[in-house]
């Protein structure tokens, strides 16, 4: 990894079209402020993987669910079991 | 153009119900193409199927059929790349989680697929600053479940999609 000083306000820049800019630091908390192309999705990394690790669980679920999800709705609009 | 799918066997699609990523689906880089496949108009769940990798298939369910007063902000950016002219030509999907045991069946409204259906243009769009959920539970107040109206379940839009 590469690892920079930067004072606030100083800014980094990627390629040439994304500029990372330190806006504020206090205490563990910093603000930065990111300019990339539309093109270039930025997230939190925490969001990014729960995003991707909910996709990939919604894609991976077991083939006994099969093409026909009629079982699955038919499951979901039986009465509630009395527990 | 015909493509093979797991789930499906070997399906034809006409190219202009080919849905194009604009970015990605996360997890999923390397995919750009996929069809909206509608199973009737009894069951509010579709599949969103990759065109590219035949493996590769979310269930979908309309987002308003989840929560109705879902109102998701989608940037003036966004709106340009995905070419929206109207919101009314917007469909939104929340991929479903299905699991068995304990059965839950969820949607994700905290990154709906926004999809442009004039256009055939779709993004998977990360609602930063909202609270909505990863993982919402499909219950008693969805209207999908309630027998919403037809309408609110199966937007007239959908005709513009592909047909199982």
């Amino acid at each position: 990894m590469l690892i920079l000083t930067r004072k606030l306000g100083e800014t980094i820049r990627i390629g040439n079209k994304i500029r990372v800019t330190i806006l504020d630091a206090k205490g563990k908390h910093i603000r930065v402020g990111i300019d990339a192309p539309t093109d270039v999705a930025v997230h939190r990394e925490e969001v990014y993987q729960m995003i991707k690790q909910q996709n990939i669980l919604a894609a991976g679920y077991d083939d006994s669910i099969g093409k026909n999800l009629s079982h699955v709705w038919n499951r979901m609009k039986a009465p509630k079991e009395e527990i | 153009m015909k493509i093979s799918t797991t789930r499906f066997g070997e399906i034809s699609i006409d190219e202009s119900k080919v849905i194009q990523m604009k970015g990605e689906m996360l997890g999923f880089e390397n995919l750009k193409r996929y069809a909206l496949f509608i199973q009737g108009e009894k069951i509010p769940f579709w599949w969103f199927q990759s065109v590219e990798d035949g493996s590769i298939a979310f269930v979908v369910i309309n987002s308003l059929a989840v929560k109705q007063d879902y109102k998701p902000v989608i940037s003036d950016a966004e709106a340009k790349i995905l070419e929206i002219r109207s919101p009314d030509d917007v469909v939104l999907l929340s991929v479903v989680t299905i699991r068995s045991d304990p059965f839950t069946v969820t949607a994700n409204l905290k990154a709906p697929i926004v999809v442009n259906s004039k256009k055939m243009l779709a993004k998977q769009i990360v609602l930063v600053d909202s609270d909505y959920p990863v993982q919402y539970p499909i219950g008693d107040n969805s209207s999908a479940l309630q027998g919403g109206k037809k309408e609110e379940i199966f937007p007239s839009l959908l005709q513009n999609f592909a047909k199982l």
